[in-house]
């Protein structure tokens, strides 16, 4: 039982810190980006897209939690035992946390992105791609969380 | 000959072949250049005033839109009605001319609004008023009418007043208080008048600032009349504007006709001519030397056409094949290639729908990728622009299936679990599809493992061109010494992690190559610098920069990472639309929470997919070799923003 409880702990962990990231990276580059266009709508599309690119850690998050769930007896699997919770948790601290420092980052960086991008539209693929500079940071979390948690249902603690 | 300078420019700008070039900041010994400044801003001055006409129509009567319309191309017209444009361009300006006019009058008007309400609001407080403001006084009594900057009642006043005055006699009225401010009316015996101001003035009275010569009631309705009229004024000139959004088409092809104008006389401005001759100069790509010879000899008999050999200055025209033109844009976007470069848009085409591919991984998107940019294609027959660009989204589609197939993803595993929901089984996409697929979740190790080795041959296609750009400039040492070793290290490295999961042999193999490669780099990496040492500390740091491509080749990870989400992001929403049950609530539900969830992953990941395969290409591999900076190809064209010449090449 406490296996299990530990395990929701963990899915809560990673979809909410990560989700922290992101919505902190998304609201302040959103923030900017209605500034921009404010001046002028027909950039919509671009700032999207830079508006938008802080949102994957959120979505990392997310993704762990509901991988915990569905093997934590939640919503399928077999209940855990106290180890194997605790391995769930040790799993979503990598997304937690990685997720919401990077998310943090990389809303800075979109907001820059955006307003280089607002003075020269050339700027933009520039901007975007310096922008996921940031994400592999994420993306490094992710995989270490992802690669724990599935493997966390054949381990015998 | 000059006398067909007008038809040869007029063919040259329709072809849209050459890129013209000036012969240098003057004109050469005994030509002349014509000054076209004056007409130039004349056209230039003109289309400017339709862009603002065009922008107040689109304020106050905007055109009716659908949201696809951006894909549309632009309207094709007959070059004859060229002329008709031309011949009606005069009345059309002077259609916008009136169009800028009323918008400026109702501007004054908004002003003049603003005015009004600020008089009418001082105006307020001295409503129950019943004298002019400027009242006089009579042979007896003196008129006091003013503000006090406090607010008085009735007994504050007389005992303020008393306090300041006692043998004041005096019959006072207050009209209006606010917590800021009391005005008043008082009366008083002329020959007290004196110390009547004194006393009000010690207690802050002030006389109204502009009073007039009417009752105030009587002036505020006179300040609304002229409101009304304004606002009547007003909006009659709207509507006049709004009659005129029937001329919006004739406006959009007046402005192109100025633009396509003013591109002719800036090429005129930079002709040489003499009386009888004139001299163009400009680039024309390889292939089409051909057709701009036929051309000008179809122009005129007498034209004679030169070719040379292009400087180093030229401008670069990017030429595909159908498969790779589609990621020109892409090519573009980062920057154009310089002389030296190869074109990297066959090899970049190629990774760019693969990776774009496995990381949407999924048959069912992909499918619907590939029908909407074909509907969109034959329906609104887009520009070669737009089309290009819905092109390089179905190619994608196209391996979007192909990857969808591979990790059994469908809609997510919509068809296990619809098949689950009506028949009650248990089954799983692994189970249902007849071929073997990887599933992202159980051996996302494996499609890892799958995703570096990708990533691993994009990075030696990579080094790959620049070792051939290496050789090709003949400069060896750096095409075998710096990146042929490299290359070497990497295969070994390969071989080595082969050789892990398959044969111990292979380990060993991997180890000679990876040792004998580092050997090398470490002889050959500091042969720049003086003496043995710096040479050989220089060739043992350069061993360091096997971080950046480990880092390089853990990027690849998120090949991994996004199709993972795609498909987690679509079991969820199928798991949710499959709550309700099977009753036929439930099937509504599950339609609505269906369409929609998908809706969202389509936009999310697809957008994902988008900027992460990009980032692979520009960072990962266009790193490795490519150097761009060129100058893009912009031939002398017609510019045109709302149509196209029947029959002309697209620009």
């Amino acid at each position: 039982m406490y296996g299990m409880f530990l395990a929701i702990l963990a899915a809560s962990i990673a979809t909410v810190f990560a989700g922290i990231g992101s919505a902190k990276g998304v609201g302040s580059a959103a923030q900017t980006a209605m500034g921009v266009l404010s001046e002028d709508s027909s950039k919509f599309g671009k700032m999207l897209v830079l508006t938008l690119l802080p949102g994957t850690q959120g979505l990392y998050g997310f993704i762990v939690g509901f991988l915990i769930l569905i093997n934590c007896g939640v919503l399928g699997g077999a209940i855990p035992t106290l180890g194997q919770g605790f391995a769930f948790l040790g799993a979503s601290v990598a997304i937690g946390i990685g997720g919401m420092i990077s998310g943090f980052a990389q809303g800075k960086a979109a907001v820059s992105g955006i307003t280089m991008t607002a003075k020269d539209e050339k700027n933009f693929s520039k901007a975007m791609v310096s922008i996921t500079l940031v994400e592999i940071y994420a993306l490094l979390a992710f995989i270490v969380s992802l690669l724990v948690v599935i493997s966390v249902p054949g381990l015998k603690v | 000959m000059k006398q067909d300078r007008k038809r040869i420019l007029e063919h040259l700008q329709d072809s849209a072949l050459i890129q013209v070039k000036s012969s240098g900041e003057k004109a050469q010994e005994g030509f002349r250049r014509k000054d076209t400044a004056s007409q130039l801003k004349q056209f230039e001055r003109n289309a400017e005033l339709t862009q603002q006409a065009l922008h107040i129509l689109s304020r106050l009567s905007p055109e009716k839109k659908g949201m696809l319309s951006s894909f549309k191309g632009r309207k094709e017209i007959d070059p004859d009605e060229i002329g008709r444009i031309a011949a009606d361009s005069a009345k059309i300006i002077s259609v916008c001319q009136k169009i800028c006019q009323l918008d400026k009058q109702r501007a004054d008007y908004a002003a003049e609004q603003v005015r009004i309400r600020t008089s009418l609001a001082q105006l307020e407080p001295w409503r129950q008023l019943d004298i002019p403001l400027n009242t006089k006084d009579t042979p007896t009594t003196a008129v006091l009418i003013g503000t006090l900057p406090k607010a008085y009642d009735n007994v504050q006043l007389s005992e303020a007043l008393a306090k300041e005055c006692p043998e004041l006699i005096f019959e006072y009225e207050i009209l209006y208080t606010s917590p800021n401010m009391t005005c008043l009316t008082l009366f008083t015996p002329k020959k007290q008048r004196e110390s009547a101001e004194k006393a009000l003035r010690t207690i802050g009275f002030s006389q109204p600032l502009n009073p007039t010569s009417r009752t105030p009631m009587v002036k505020m309705q006179r300040q609304q009349q002229k409101s009304e009229e304004i606002a009547q004024k007003d909006e009659a000139a709207k509507e006049e504007i709004i009659s005129l959004a029937k001329y919006r088409e004739s406006i959009c092809e007046t402005e192109d006709y100025f633009i396509l104008r003013s591109e002719k006389y800036k090429v005129l401005s930079q002709l040489d001519q003499t009386n009888h001759v004139f001299v163009l100069y400009g680039y024309v790509p390889e292939e089409d030397c051909k057709a701009l010879e036929a051309l000008c000899q179809k122009a005129s008999p007498s034209c004679v056409v030169d070719f040379g050999e292009a400087d180093e200055d030229a401008p670069i025209k990017l030429k595909n094949n159908k498969f790779a033109e589609p990621a020109q844009s892409i090519v573009t976007m980062y920057s154009t290639p310089a002389k030296e470069d190869i074109d990297p848009t066959p090899i970049l085409a190629f990774f760019f729908y693969f990776f774009f591919g496995m990381m949407f991984s999924d048959a069912g998107y992909g499918l619907l990728m590939i029908l909407a940019t074909g509907l969109a294609i034959k329906i609104f027959k887009p520009d070669k622009r737009m089309r290009n660009n819905l092109k390089l989204f179905q190619y994608c589609g196209v391996a979007t299936v192909f990857w969808g197939l591979v990790f059994g993803s469908i809609f997510g595993d919509a068809p296990a679990m619809f098949y689950n929901m009506f028949t009650g089984g248990n089954i799983t996409m692994r189970e249902l599809l007849p071929w073997p697929i990887l599933d992202t979740q159980k051996d996302a190790l494996m499609i890892m493992i799958l995703s570096i080795a990708l990533g691993m041959v994009h990075i030696l296609v990579g080094m790959g061109c620049k070792f051939y750009i290496c050789l090709k400039q003949k400069q060896y040492a750096k095409a075998f010494f710096d990146t042929g070793l490299w290359m070497l290290l990497l295969c070994g490295a390969a071989v080595l992690a082969a050789g892990m999961a398959f044969a111990p042999v292979m380990q060993t193999i991997g180890l000679v190559i990876m040792i004998v490669s580092a050997v090398g780099l470490v002889l050959t990496q500091g042969r720049e610098k003086k003496g043995i040492f710096g040479k050989l500390i220089g060739g043992v740091a350069s061993l360091y920069d096997v971080t950046s491509y480990i880092s390089d080749l853990l990027s690849y990870s998120r090949l991994l990472a996004l199709g993972l989400t795609t498909g987690v992001m679509a079991q969820v929403f199928n798991m949710l639309s499959g709550l309700f049950g099977t009753s036929p609530v439930g099937l509504i539900f599950m339609i609505v929470i269906f369409l929609a969830g998908h809706a969202v992953t389509i936009g999310l990941n697809a957008l994902g997919s988008y900027v992460h395969t990009m980032r692979l290409q520009y960072v990962e591999m266009f790193s490795k070799f490519y150097e761009g900076g060129g100058r893009p190809f912009e031939p002398f064209s017609t510019k045109s923003k709302y149509f196209k010449m029947k029959g002309s090449k697209e620009s």
